[in-house]
């Protein structure tokens, strides 16, 4: 079969949910932009034939209806089968039922839109004997579609029945559980019991054992529903339960009954959804999205020792290796590659298989975003936070708006072969269950900063560079223009890992550069455009930078240089004990003299006392350093002077929010 | 006089239907082609109903006799099964409806028939729209309701004949209809049939797995013409089955393809073909080569196939020589062979007694009794048919 590669056409994200079936996740056609659902069905862990699979597969895709969830594709890749269904965000009834029973008038909406589903897939010859709340699934907007055809049956003849035994007990009509044959009225029983679910909760029965059920259902007069509910209600259901199938209604006629002619719009039903949603949040269960993650089981090659003896034909006998590389997908041989390592001796015969290894091909790369993320969060002290706390937050959230595809493109990143074998020493040892939200292991772990240049280094990166890049990246539209930038964050966060001492120096040597090109210093730095000093290019050292105009002073005793502990790269958040925040405000401060408006801070210098400035920046200077990266009109990070328009922006509006916050303070 | 008048309208409708299909079908190409096909779609799905009934009242036997015999009159089934690919969604869907309705028709009146009426008629005079059926593989479209068809179709022995000695022109091939096949000459290869080993290795998972399904019904459902066609094929399809399906890259294909192979072999009609088959050493090395799989449900299926080989009491002597050379590693494999199927007592039974029949192989291979040997080479000229 001939289709491996279709998979590539789908960005799969995260998981909606998961049962004896295999897993279904959400994801993005990547052609159309369409947000899909997918289901995976692990074909080596079940025994069953495919071919009942394939019956499913082949009910719904001659399914044409809104009432019916739309099939789309299925593909082999592997030995996993993916189904590609339409997209229903509301989540099943059952789903929906979790805060509690649904009122009347949204069941009698259900119900409606049931019927018409049914009167379509009763017209095209087809039962669907599994009806229930679980297997009925409701869109954003309200709309209600039958859902897993998993035991559907298509009737080559409008009169034939069927026999076998199929359901779920407690929604099972008298008549399946008999076997005496059966039609498409044992649909309608279904229906009638789904209805009393979603009116009080559970099927009738619910506490009996579902043996024991069917038992009951044929042996008893048919469930009928009591309490406060409305004449038509009750009779609804109770046209749905005749034993007698001959004397059922069909979905036709139920149509036409009072309780469903009344029925609202299915917009209505949208309550359910948001109640839900109410619901989780009170409750807290707002889960984190488990994100897909690639497994392949993987080939350990085999031992030629092991091999069979089949004399002198041997080299008859196919060689694993050759009938696996040559399978089309790049991915399986690159995984291939990476376990070439994992000797797995006798692979197949264990029963736990671990020759097939289970490893995540796809990892989260230390994206822009994901960093942003775990800078908010961490707060400890080892100058690396961006390890620390990876797994503890929303991934990726901020770039998954749709129609920016480049970003969702860029979440998973496939990893390329001989990175994550060579460059990781540990590969070996990585087998079985690896976490997607593992952090990115491609780097070494992070050098302790020891000298005071490393420190500054690290700091420079933590609170310019990696801030900088961040809000860029979440800035820019354009694929390529991301994937470049994400590699340069890249490739500076290794450099901060490796060498923090090694960016300090080369920012340094980076500003001072720029300072001696007249047109590049005025752009770049522009404290200097006015000042006279900016005429006389420095004549100290090279990497003089921001000192070069200035006086040298010892650093005034208010201004405490940053001590390790301010050292330490925390939240961005503004809070009062933000360290950015306070040497802001100790430069508003020292700004109120001229009555500066703090929109101008980062000009105010210039028109400031010289000795002042000067005191206070030499005080600051270390810190500045790192602070000043992020303004505008600095290099925000070298390579990043094309964005100058998009930081100055951001600058701006954070200094709106600064003033919003700390207007009485700065006292404009 | 009024109803006089509604049967004579009727009767007419009936047999203009056929040609009012045919008659688009024709200009489907022309410049009109758009028009045509909703004329056609609207058409088809006229004779749908007029077959179905409605749940409520059926259509009288007469007026379905007079649409299937202008249907038959104008050669529709053949256009149908040809177009079916490009008909849209809807219309392919009430194609197969007309198929299955017209081909399990019987007359109400005079003799009792044993096959139905059209479909009868197909297999003696126009078998093309069986072999045209089965070719809907050739597009993805057309796959799941030609399928859908053929699968009912294929019940009847004589349209399942007409597929397996499809040959083009060749002497004895089923083109000429039923009365035409020659059972004893080899096939070519080139028929419809032999296609299914592409549409199965080749096609997307839908087309693939529907394909199999119809070839697997093919090779099940009929246990007098089969055993004798894969005799004298024998040499032809095992070695397709075993390069093309066997081996195949794709995991469904593979794995299905080794159970049906445990299926047909086990089958009891199959008896001479087995027996042949197991004789081999090539199939043996195929089949030790599947325990060593990667995926286990390879291995297991793989199982049921190997097991045959060590069961068989007159094991031939390229097959003893086989399991001798690698006695001590199978007894060792097989300990451990799939050990997490605790709770398959079958399984577990056959392995131990797979284990025991190698323990206790005579350590020189042993000359059999001859009586099981080389039986699928040419049974010779017995025309002993269907």
């Amino acid at each position: 079969m001939a289709d491996e590669g279709v998979a590539s056409h789908y960005q799969v994200l995260e998981e909606l949910g998961r049962g004896s079936f295999g897993v279904v996740y959400k994801a993005i056609e990547k052609r159309t932009g369409e947000t899909v659902a997918i289901k995976h069905i692990d074909l080596e862990s079940s025994d069953d034939d495919i071919q009942e699979i394939q019956q499913e597969i082949s009910v719904l895709s001659t399914c044409a209806s809104n009432y019916v969830t739309q099939y789309k594709a299925s593909f082999l890749r592997g030995h996993k089968l993916w189904i590609v269904m339409e997209y229903l965000g509301g989540g099943s009834c059952l789903d929906l039922l979790k805060p509690g029973i649904f009122p009347e008038m949204h069941i009698a909406i259900v119900c409606r839109e049931l019927l018409l589903g049914l009167e379509y897939l009763h017209a095209e010859g087809k039962i669907h004997r599994d009806i229930k709340a679980a297997n009925i699934l409701l869109s954003e907007n309200g709309r209600v579609k039958l859902a897993d055809f998993g035991v559907a049956a298509q009737l080559t003849h409008m009169k034939s029945q069927r026999n076998t035994f199929v359901g779920t007990p407690f929604w099972m009509a008298p008549e399946v559980i008999q076997q005496a044959g059966y039609d498409f009225k044992a649909d309608i029983w279904s229906l009638g019991i789904t209805a009393i679910e979603l009116a009080l909760g559970e099927p009738p029965h619910a506490q009996i054992h579902p043996m024991k059920v069917l038992f009951q259902i044929p042996k008893n007069p048919p469930p009928r529903l009591e309490g406060k509910f409305s004449k038509e209600f009750k009779d609804f259901i109770a046209q749905c339960l005749v034993k007698d199938a001959d004397h059922r209604p069909s979905a036709k006629d139920l149509l036409k009954h009072r309780f469903i002619r009344n029925a609202g719009k299915v917009e209505a039903l949208q309550e359910l959804i948001y109640r839900r949603k109410v619901f989780d949040a009170k409750a807290d269960r707002q889960k984190l999205p488990v994100y897909y993650q690639e497994t392949l089981h993987t080939i350990s090659p085999k031992d030629d020792a092991d091999e069979w003896v089949f004399d002198t034909v041997k080299s008859v006998a196919p060689k694993r290796g050759t009938v696996r590389s040559r399978k089309p997908s790049v991915s399986i041989h690159a995984v291939e590659e990476g376990m070439h390592k994992l000797d797995v001796k006798d692979g197949p015969l264990q029963p736990a298989t671990p020759g097939t290894v289970r490893r995540a091909t796809v990892r989260r790369q230390p994206s822009a975003s994901t960093r942003r993320n775990s800078i908010r969060n961490v707060s400890s002290s080892n100058g690396s936070p961006r390890r620390a706390s990876i797994s503890s937050k929303r991934p990726l959230q901020p770039d998954m708006s749709f129609g920016n595809s480049g970003s969702t493109m860029r979440l998973f990143r496939r990893v390329p072969s001989d990175s994550s074998s060579s460059s990781r020493p540990g590969t070996s040892s990585e087998v079985s269950f690896t976490n997607e939200n593992r952090p990115p292991s491609s780097y070494q772990a992070p050098v302790e900063p020891h000298s005071k240049e490393a420190f500054l280094g690290r700091r420079l990166y933590t609170k310019a560079l990696e801030p900088c890049l961040d809000e860029l990246h979440a800035q820019t539209a354009g694929t390529a223009k991301r994937e470049a930038l994400a590699r340069l964050s890249d490739a500076l966060a290794h450099l901060d890992a490796v060498d923090p001492e090694g960016a300090y120096h080369f920012m340094r040597s980076l500003v001072s550069t720029m300072s001696q090109d007249s047109k590049l210093s005025r752009t770049f730095l522009p404290q200097q455009s006015n000042s006279n000093h900016s005429k006389t290019p420095s004549s100290g050292t090279p990497h003089a930078t921001v000192l070069i105009n200035r006086p040298q002073l010892t650093p005034a005793p208010v201004l405490t240089p940053p001590t390790p502990g301010s050292n330490s790269p925390s939240k961005l958040m503004f809070a009062t004990d933000n360290p950015h925040l306070e040497s802001h405000m100790r430069r508003r401060e020292s700004n109120a003299t001229t009555d500066n408006p703090l929109g101008n801070v980062s000009r105010s210098p210039e028109k400031e006392p010289r000795e002042r400035i000067d005191r206070e920046r030499a005080a600051r200077d270390l810190e500045k350093m790192a602070l000043e990266a992020k303004f505008p009109g600095r290099p925000a990070a070298p390579g990043m002077e094309h964005c100058k328009a998009l930081s100055d922006l951001l600058y701006a509006r954070w200094t709106d929010g600064l003033r919003a916050r700390w207007g009485a303070v700065a006292g404009s | 006089m009024s109803f006089l008048f509604a049967r004579n309208r009727t009767r007419a409708t009936m047999s203009d239907l056929p040609k009012q299909a045919r008659d688009h079908f024709t200009k489907l190409d022309g410049p009109q082609g758009a028009a045509k096909a909703e004329e056609l779609a609207k058409v088809l799905s006229q004779m749908k109903q007029v077959l179905q009934g409605t749940p409520d009242s059926e259509a009288p036997p007469e007026q379905i006799l007079q649409l299937i015999t202008a249907i038959i009159e104008e050669d529709l089934l053949y256009l149908l099964a040809v177009n079916l690919y490009r008909l849209p969604f809807e219309s392919r869907k009430d194609t197969q409806v007309i198929f299955s309705y017209v081909f399990r028709f019987r007359p109400p009146t005079g003799p009792q028939k044993p096959e139905p009426y059209a479909l009868a008629w197909v297999v003696e005079k126009r078998p093309q729209v069986l072999v045209e059926l089965c070719r809907g593989y050739d597009h993805k479209e057309s796959a799941t309701p030609a399928g859908t068809v053929l699968r009912e179709v294929l019940k009847n022995e004589a349209a399942a004949a007409i597929i397996l000695y499809d040959d083009g022109d060749e002497p004895g091939s089923s083109a000429r209809g039923i009365g035409g096949i020659n059972q004893d000459r080899p096939q070519t290869g080139n028929g419809v049939f032999w296609s299914f080993f592409e549409w199965i290795d080749k096609s997307s998972f839908e087309v693939a797995a529907d394909a199999f399904t119809t070839f697997r019904e093919i090779l099940t459902k009929h246990k007098e013409l089969v055993p004798k066609y894969l005799a004298v094929n024998f040499d032809l399809f095992f070695s397709r089955y075993n390069t093309i399906l066997v081996q195949s890259n794709s995991y469904v294909t593979k794995r299905q393809s080794i159970k049906l192979l445990g299926e047909i072999l086990l089958d009891r009609s199959n008896y001479n073909v087995m027996t042949a088959y197991v004789d081999r050493g090539e199939h043996l090395k195929i089949c030790m080569n599947l325990l060593r799989d990667d995926r286990k449900m390879v291995q297991y299926e793989g199982f049921h196939v190997f097991k045959v080989f060590v069961a068989n009491p007159h094991k031939s002597v390229p097959v003893q020589k086989i399991l001798l050379m690698n006695r001590e590693k199978l007894l060792h494999f097989l300990s451990h062979f799939l050990e997490d199927r605790t709770d398959d007592e079958q399984f577990i039974d056959e392995r131990e007694f797979l284990i025991k029949q190698i323990k206790n192989m005579p350590a020189q291979p042993v000359i059999p009794g001859g009586q099981q040997q080389q039986q699928h080479q040419q049974p010779g000229g017995g025309g002993h048919g269907r």
